[in-house]
């Protein structure tokens, strides 16, 4: 059965989650993850969940060679080392 | 705080439209080179607009971007326009404020030209100035050309349009590879592991990911933490450096130059080409690159000596044959300029169609 | 201010000098001093000091702001963070005075006052500020009607020639098309959820003025179907000496037709027997040699589109690629439906089917222009390939013998 809106999020945090510091996912990976575990999940709305979870800063895109959707972390490159 | 404002995209380009292009939009008849650096473009109407094109560094500041802006009110009721090679030109319906406009160019140092049979402005990466893969310098490589080549900025003198592009590492985020003349910065050697930054700064897993050749490896002895790099795989490319800051891919030494030559976008007569390899290496020297300005000199030369009216780099190169190319340019030939890349089977040759 | 005797030679000679443009801001800008600082170091070290930074932005976006770091943050602290900003350029790259100076104060007030006009993909690019400063810039840019453009994994900004605003041979509005094309595309621009990065750039005329064939995954290249207008008066100045040829941008001072137009035409489909003009247009190339070379004689005909090609991109990974031909013919007219339909289907497939960082013309020729074809709902026509193939490694599938029975040619 497909997610509410809310569960979604949630979902989908939990994939960003579990996945830290082990494989960058990109949205697309999400949309896949979401679609396999619910086929009839509306793909639209995996967008717009992906939408509300980077506009509240609970994950935040990254760019490196190419673009993933991970938890706010300090990278390397910031660091003084 | 006021709500953000999201996703509202560019300004509306009819905003900044000067009024005889409002008027004329879709309408103009034909174009006429005035002199270098100065075009006339007329309407079916009859109006007239007329562009002064100046060179300028791509990399300025707002106080270069305000004195322009000083030079388009005074003379051009603040119209102005960027070109795609990052030259500015002054908009203007009154033939009279020209030479207004050139002096005030002439005051300033921009140089008029980049028309007809030129050398455009080199279009260019960042390099040193904020780049974290380049093998070379941006800026000062084409300060340093253009300087050399200034007299076929603001002439009409060559065969053709020649067109030169720089990007500072293979990534080639200046899309070099269908210019006349691509400098090119290549490292040669692969990143050096930092093992002992490598553990405290990158992921493992997401850095040996990051390989688009798949020549990363995890360290064999697990208690390093880090990773190995296998030479032979590595292209250089520095998408690794990109995630994990403890592995540089540049080499002060063994960094340098390459100029591929013979590419064009434009269909006139041949089809688009790609730039091919005429100088696999030349040495990283600032703060003048004396060896890359004198190749490109003398390249250019002897295109400008070589080719018939009308011929791009490129035609003039397939008409003579890269062999005679590269006797003419005195360019030595070697195992690099040979392809064993992906695709090289298109370039070898299969007639008896050459020249000793 | 740092000392730098190596880029203070980069101060003399007659074409622009960025280092002295860059030493006047330096005296007020503490980032603008030590970059200079840093890129004598470069200098002497033949080594870049950058790193990249892949996790700042603005919040909401994935793109427009890129990362970088200094590796030297105890020497030069004034660039320890000195991210880029990109700023949507307006199409065509025409600006007011108004309009640079507003830009002007908003980099003065939030960055290092150093900016590309224009970064490779067509931003404005604004060089140099830090982390804290990203916000506030954003919303100042905003408020005055800029928005960010795309990096990343992203639809990227689209850019265009100067078109019909300033060209007699735009055979579509190059302008419009970037723009709408820009506002229809802002999720995927700013939210990057593709495998890879795509590019779109509009030429008006096969003169490709913005290389869009070399750098854009989807070329959009102006071109005419019907015949060339010709005035026949202005090809009799021409050959008499009286107009000069290219617009008078050539070392040449007067045309032969003959052997300069005619005989150089690719497709021999030109003649001329010293006073009149003949085009066999029917052979014609569009290849726009005559057309530069007698601009007030020539013009391109008034059945005019766009031909669509996809796939260019820079070397990484198979080696470079220029686009090649899906669609040969497009009408161009506002709103652009088709267009936009067709992009929106590419961009689907591409998504479903590629793997991360492989641009759509690398997944093209992965699985095949078949696969492609089908996937966005195009047929196969023969001005997409420059010959057939030349083994018989052709191969049938069910659909096509379902399509052999019904007496159809393809699968619909």
């Amino acid at each position: 059965m497909a997610l509410s809106k809310a569960e979604l999020v949630e979902f989908i945090y939990d994939l960003v989650k579990n996945a830290q510091g082990k494989k960058q996912l990109k949205a697309m990976d999400l949309q896949k993850a979401v679609l396999k575990a619910n086929p009839d999940q509306d793909k639209n709305m995996v967008k717009f969940a992906i939408k509300e979870l980077i506009d509240s800063g609970r994950c935040v895109y990254t760019y490196f060679g190419g673009s993933f959707v991970e938890i706010p972390h300090e990278e390397g490159a910031a660091k003084k080392v | 705080m006021a709500e953000r404002i999201t996703d509202i995209g560019p300004p509306k380009f009819d905003k900044f439209l000067p009024p005889v292009i409002k008027d004329n939009y879709g309408k103009w008849k034909y174009h006429e080179i005035l002199e270098p650096g100065v075009l006339v473009h007329v309407a079916e109407s009859g109006a007239k607009i007329y562009s002064v094109r100046g060179g300028s560094g791509r990399l300025v500041t707002t106080d270069f971007i305000k004195d322009v802006c000083d030079i388009a009110d005074k003379f051009c009721d603040g119209y102005l326009r960027f070109t795609s090679r990052n030259n500015v030109e002054f908009l203007l319906t009154d033939q009279s404020k020209i030479a207004g406009v050139k002096d005030a160019c002439k005051k300033m140092g921009i140089p008029l030209g980049a028309t007809g049979h030129s050398v455009s402005n080199i279009v260019h990466t960042q390099g040193w100035v904020h780049c974290h893969t380049p093998a070379i310098d941006a800026s000062g490589i084409v300060k340093s050309v253009m300087d050399d080549l200034f007299e076929y900025f603001g002439s009409h003198k060559l065969p053709a349009q020649v067109r030169i592009a720089l990007a500072c590492c293979l990534n080639m985020c200046g899309a070099v590879h269908c210019s006349d003349i691509a400098i090119l910065g290549i490292h040669r050697t692969p990143p050096k592991v930092a093992h002992e930054k490598l553990r405290h700064l990158c992921e493992i897993p997401t850095t040996i990911a990051s390989c688009p050749t798949g020549a990363i490896r995890p360290h064999p002895d697990k208690s390093i933490k880090s990773v190995v790099i296998n030479d032979e795989r590595c292209m250089y490319c520095g998408n690794c450096y990109t995630m994990c800051p403890a592995l540089p891919v540049f080499d002060a030494q063994k960094g340098g130059v390459a100029l591929l030559v013979g590419g064009k976008v434009s269909n006139s007569k041949t089809p688009p080409m790609f730039s091919k390899l005429a100088v696999p290496y030349l040495p990283n020297n600032p703060p003048r690159w004396p060896e890359v300005v004198g190749a490109i000199r003398k390249i250019l030369i002897k295109y400008a000596e070589g080719a018939n009216k009308w011929e791009r780099v490129g035609e003039w190169v397939e008409r003579i044959g890269w062999e005679k190319f590269f006797e003419v340019c005195d360019i030595p030939f070697t195992f690099q300029h040979i392809d064993d890349y992906r695709w090289a089977y298109d370039t070898y040759r299969t007639s008896m169609h050459f020249k000793f | 201010m740092h000392k730098t005797p190596l880029l203070d030679q980069l101060e003399s000679g007659p074409w622009p000098s960025f280092i002295k443009d860059l030493k006047r801001v330096a005296g007020r800008k503490k980032s603008a001093a030590d970059l200079l600082g840093v890129l004598e170091r470069s200098y002497k070290d033949k080594i870049t000091h950058w790193k990249h930074g892949g996790i700042v932005g603005v919040l909401g976006y994935g793109s427009g702001i890129i990362g970088r770091y200094i590796d030297l943050p105890e020497e030069f602290p004034g660039v320890e963070h000195f991210h880029t900003v990109r700023v949507n350029q307006p199409a065509g790259w025409f600006y007011t005075t108004q309009a640079l100076r507003e830009l002007c104060e908003i980099w003065d007030e939030h960055g290092s006052s150093i900016l590309n006009v224009h970064g490779s993909t067509g931003d404005m690019i604004f060089l140099g500020t830090t982390t804290d400063q990203l916000e506030p810039c954003f919303a100042k840019l905003t408020a005055k009607g800029w928005d960010l453009g795309g990096s990343g994994s992203a639809m990227r900004t689209p850019s265009c020639c100067v078109g019909k605003a300033r060209c007699e041979w735009s055979c579509y509005d190059t302008m419009d098309l970037c723009y709408q094309t820009t506002q229809h595309f802002q999720f995927d621009m700013h939210r990057p959820s593709f495998p890879y990065k795509f590019k779109v750039k509009c030429s008006g005329c096969p003169n490709d003025c913005v290389a869009s064939v070399a750098r854009a995954d989807m070329s959009v290249i102006g071109v005419w179907k019907d015949d060339i207008r010709i005035d026949q008066a202005a090809v009799a100045a021409y050959q008499g000496g009286e107009i000069k040829p290219r617009g008078g941008g050539s070392p040449y001072a007067k045309l032969d037709v003959k052997a300069d137009v005619t005989d150089l035409c690719p497709t021999a489909c030109m003649s001329f027997d010293g006073k009149k003009l003949s085009i066999d247009n029917k052979n014609c190339n569009h290849c726009m040699h005559c057309i530069s070379l007698m601009p007030q004689a020539l013009r391109p005909g008034t059945e005019t589109g766009a031909t669509l090609l996809l796939g260019s991109h820079a070397p990484i990974l198979e080696g470079a690629q220029m686009s090649w031909v899906i669609v040969p013919f497009m009408e161009m007219e506002a709103p652009y439906d088709e267009f936009m339909e067709l992009v929106g289907n590419i961009h689907e497939w591409w998504s479903e089917n590629g793997k991360n960082r492989e641009r759509v013309g690398e997944l093209m020729l992965r699985l095949g222009m078949r696969a492609f074809l089908k996937g966005v709902g195009l047929e196969p026509v023969p001005q997409s390939v420059k010959t057939p193939r030349a083994n018989p490694f052709f191969f049938w599938h069910a659909e096509d013998f379902e399509a052999e029975a019904a007496g159809r040619k393809y699968i619909k």
